[in-house]
């Protein structure tokens, strides 16, 4: 059993060992040698996982480790052996050859990388995992082997499909042929035969960060939907070209398979964060697919490595109604991410059997296509799609719109969708600067900061003087009123008197006001509060003077009743104030419109106006200058006072409050 | 990266660093939008784009108006990187924003590694002579030290508003037009060139 690992391990690394050679010499991506550092702590962690796992398993290691480090220098020619080896080999052989190229110093980190979680007994090691994503480097190779595996593991427990096998192994043979001609996309696989498996193909991946292949909380992480929906980017746009609905009836839909480049060519614009919607619209299959891809690629199922089993024991449960119950209960362990995927997933499949009348899918025999993308049973499938109404009841599939570019026509209007729009640009940002702080640093990408911090201030601009002009709408036309009558003494002359009107008015008010129209407010509500009380099981009487209800003594919530209605009653009698405000200032800008149209026809206004001009031109600009510098100021200092009025208003009420609480 | 005629016109990357409330967004606005705010709300980050003519030439430029406080040195970097030239503002009336002038010039030269970056030192609230802290000839001296040129400015009476930024605009654009002519192998002698002629000025 041992030799079988072992010899699949050499396999690996071997194809693992061409792929490093091949990138590093094809593909020298700027990142890279600008940020040596950068994928290093990657390879640490996977590393220091890895150092855990070998104590397990250590005996094996153990030959290799001590020619390890002598070995080094020696890769290249190892590499080319091994490769021709890795397809040839034998199971349980392990050659010289091959422990020596296991010890070439690029792999001496990856030697380490099996992994034996839960079943570490019953091994089943054939691990073939393509190598796609790596022109980075032989650092990151680990992390990515190491979930690998963890994936095929979890496949074998399922069913695998064959033809994939089959595609496998022609792919192999045809490599071997061609492997000298490096342009070829090229599936490195390790040929334990019983492997299903995929698309490997050699990316040229611009950013160290893979969409596919990665957990769903990186995946997430790294491809955000800025709308705070927490799916990878990839996933949210397959499934919202997939539900629209000509192509939920299409027949074609999970049917038809699309052209392999073409999907491939996706799964590369997504991997890079190239992906634009305007320029590559998808199609039917390659949305299927492409979600397909991403699903399977996941290096551990979606359910989970620890939760998948007890999913499937519930599945088999006899009663439905139970059988929900316990479904739900098992989701909500999920994490969040992957409960948000299944969900979206789940909830979207379920809207494809839904047209069954067209598209010709049902539970069964959506479930029978799907079911191994998703690492899981067909009865287990069809018991989610069954339940899948109630299992997510809040989950509701919505088209993602994008945050807005400078290509995009223009900002928002309303303040709340300029909020919505600010929340998606601030996590976009947030996005930007986390991969650029890991070193993901690209022209573009650059460009795309300054862009989105651009929209970013546009946005914020045009949200302030929403604000403003809500704030001030009525001030604001009483200052317009005077400044319209364009004399300078005049500007100056009306702002100022008006704010202090209003604070005096205001002071005046919340002394004396309150008590007065206290009383006469709360009359008219006496004979309504006895109507209510008969009904009501609470015992409670009224206070004669006031009409308050009061709850017997005994009751906790007395006080707290008792100082709501006061709260209430202030803040009545202090809208009732603010409304006769208002009123009275329509009319003294109704009065003051008048006076002003009158002045105008009057020929006497002429004259005072020159003698304001009298200074040279030069003066006369400053003084406007001046003047308007300091109405300005005058009508800032207005506001603040206006929000201190109102924060001591709202103290006094409470004031107030208190002090009446006292009497009772 | 440099200016290509034919794809639309040139863009120049500013970007304004300085300790907080020195006035940079006060200066950025009343170079945007000819106003001057007098409250002060500390800024995270902003960006601005603006068409100009400079010397008969139309061109477009970026300005990233940045946080003076350390709380977001973090991301300052992003930006750094990014920009072709800098204003770094500082206050005339407060002498320890003018001592951290000092930190963020080192700051952009890590970041940069590049002696010769288009970089202006800007005194800002000259119109506030009267509460002056820093004495005009200390920050001569600076300027001189680093090669770079000085001027004060008033964002509150738009006092070498312009000037500051097309200052700034005319390094940026010579300094692209040098970069565009120096082959790869001389970029090294472009580098001591240029430093030369700083001095100079």
């Amino acid at each position: 059993m041992f030799y079988k690992n072992y010899a699949v391990r050499t396999d690996l690394q071997a194809a693992l060992a061409s792929a490093s050679c091949h990138n590093s010499m094809d593909f020298d991506s700027p990142e890279e040698k600008e940020f040596p550092g950068l994928y290093a702590s990657e390879a640490v962690d996977a590393k220091s996982k890895k150092s855990k796992e070998e104590s397990d398993f250590s005996e094996g290691d153990h030959d290799k480790h001590s020619k390890k480090d002598l070995l080094i220098g020696r890769r290249k020619d190892k590499k080319e052996k091994g490769k021709d080896r890795g397809y040839a080999a034998l199971e349980g052989e392990s050659s010289p050859e091959e422990e020596l190229d296991t010890k070439s110093p690029s792999k001496s980190k990856k030697s380490k990388t099996f992994k034996f979680t839960s079943s570490k007994s019953k091994e089943k090691r054939e691990k073939s995992r393509d190598k796609e994503k790596e022109p980075k480097g032989p650092e990151e190779d680990p992390v990515h082997k190491t979930k690998d595996k963890e994936k095929d593991k979890e496949k074998e427990r399922h069913h695998d499909d064959k033809d994939h096998k089959k595609k496998d192994k022609e792919r192999k043979e045809k490599d071997k042929k061609d492997k000298s001609d490096k342009k070829d996309k090229k599936d490195k696989k390790s040929k334990q035969a019983q492997q299903e498996d995929s698309i490997g193909e050699e990316e040229v991946l611009a950013l160290g960060y893979p969409i596919f292949g990665v957990s769903i909380s990186l995946a997430t992480e790294r491809s955000r939907c800025h709308d705070g929906i927490d799916l990878p980017l990839v996933v949210r746009d397959c499934i919202d070209y997939l539900q629209q609905e000509q192509s939920l009836k299409c027949d074609h839909i999970y049917k038809v398979e699309p052209i392999k480049t073409r999907l491939m060519h996706y799964k590369r614009l997504y991997n890079n964060r190239e992906y634009d919607a305007s320029v590559d619209e998808l199609n039917i299959p390659t949305a299927c697919s492409l979600l397909k891809l991403f699903l399977r690629e996941l290096p551990e199922p979606v359910l989970t490595t620890d939760l998948v089993a007890r999913f499937e024991e519930v599945a088999s449960h006899p009663k439905v109604t139970e059988q929900q119950a316990e479904l739900q209960q098992l989701l909500e362990q999920l994490p969040k991410c992957n409960r948000t995927l299944l969900a979206w997933v789940i909830l979207h499949f379920d809207a494809v059997i839904q047209q069954e009348r067209y598209n010709k899918l049902n539970a069964q025999s959506l479930a029978m296509l799907l079911s191994p993308t998703l690492q899981m049973s067909h009865r287990l499938m069809v018991a989610l799609l069954c339940h899948c109404a109630n299992l997510f009841p809040d989950v509701k599939l919505i088209k993602y719109v994008p945050p807005l570019t400078s290509a995009s026509p223009g900002l928002p209007d309303t303040p709340e969708d300029i909020q919505t729009e600010l929340r998606k640009q601030d996590s976009l940002l947030t996005q930007i600067h986390s991969e650029m702080n890991a070193g993901f640093i690209s022209k573009k990408r650059e460009e795309q900061l300054w862009e989105v911090q651009r929209i970013i201030t546009q946005l914020k601009r045009k949200l302030r003087s929403c604000e403003k002009k809500q704030e001030k709408s009525i001030d604001e036309l009483e200052v317009t009123t005077s400044v319209t009558s364009t004399q300078p003494a005049a500007q100056q002359a009306v702002p100022p008197t008006v704010p202090t009107a209003n604070i005096n008015e205001d002071t005046v008010d919340s002394m004396s006001a309150p008590s007065q129209m206290n009383t006469s407010e709360h009359q008219p509500d006496e004979p309504n509060a006895p109507a209510t009380p008969p009904p009501n099981p609470v015992e409670y009487t009224i206070d004669k003077q006031t009409g308050y209800l009061l709850l017997p003594k005994t009751n906790p919530q007395r006080d707290e009743l008792l100082r709501l209605q006061m709260e209430y009653d202030e803040l009545i009698i202090w809208q009732n104030e603010l409304k006769a405000r208002i009123l009275a200032e329509r009319n003294e800008m109704f009065r003051l419109k008048q006076l002003y149209e009158q002045e105008a026809q009057k020929p006497q206004a002429a004259p005072q106006t020159s003698q304001e001009q009298l200074p040279a031109e030069a003066d006369y600009e400053r003084i406007i200058e001046h003047y308007t510098r300091e109405n300005a100021l005058l009508e800032h200092k207005k506001k603040m006072l206006g929000k201190e009025l109102k924060a001591e208003r709202r103290a006094c009420i409470a004031l107030q409050v208190e002090l009446r609480m006292q009497h009772f | 990266m440099s200016k290509k005629p034919t794809a639309g016109p040139a863009l120049h990357k500013v970007i304004m660093v300085g300790s907080g409330g020195v006035g940079k967004s006060a200066l950025t606005l009343q170079f945007m939008y000819d106003e001057f705010v007098e409250d002060y709300e500390p800024t995270k980050a902003d960006s601005y784009r603006k068409k100009v003519v400079l010397d008969g030439e139309e061109v477009q430029i970026d300005i990233l108006d940045t946080a003076g406080q350390e709380d977001y040195a973090a991301i300052r970097d992003n930006y750094f990187r990014s920009g072709e030239g800098f204003l770094c503002v500082f206050s005339i009336t407060d002498d320890e924003s003018f001592q951290a002038t000092q930190e963020f010039r080192e700051q952009i030269l890590r970041v940069k590694n590049d002696e010769s970056i288009p970089f202006l030192l800007v005194g800002n609230k000259c119109d506030l002579n009267d509460k002056r802290k820093v004495p005009l000839n200390e920050c001569q001296v600076r300027a001189q030290q680093w090669s770079v040129p000085y001027v004060e400015t008033s964002a509150k009476t738009r006092e070498n508003v312009d000037k500051v930024f097309f200052d700034l605009m005319r390094e940026i654009r010579s300094r692209k037009t040098e970069d565009s002519k120096a082959t790869s192998g001389r970029a090294k002698d472009r580098c001591k060139k240029r430093r030369l002629k700083c001095t100079l000025l």
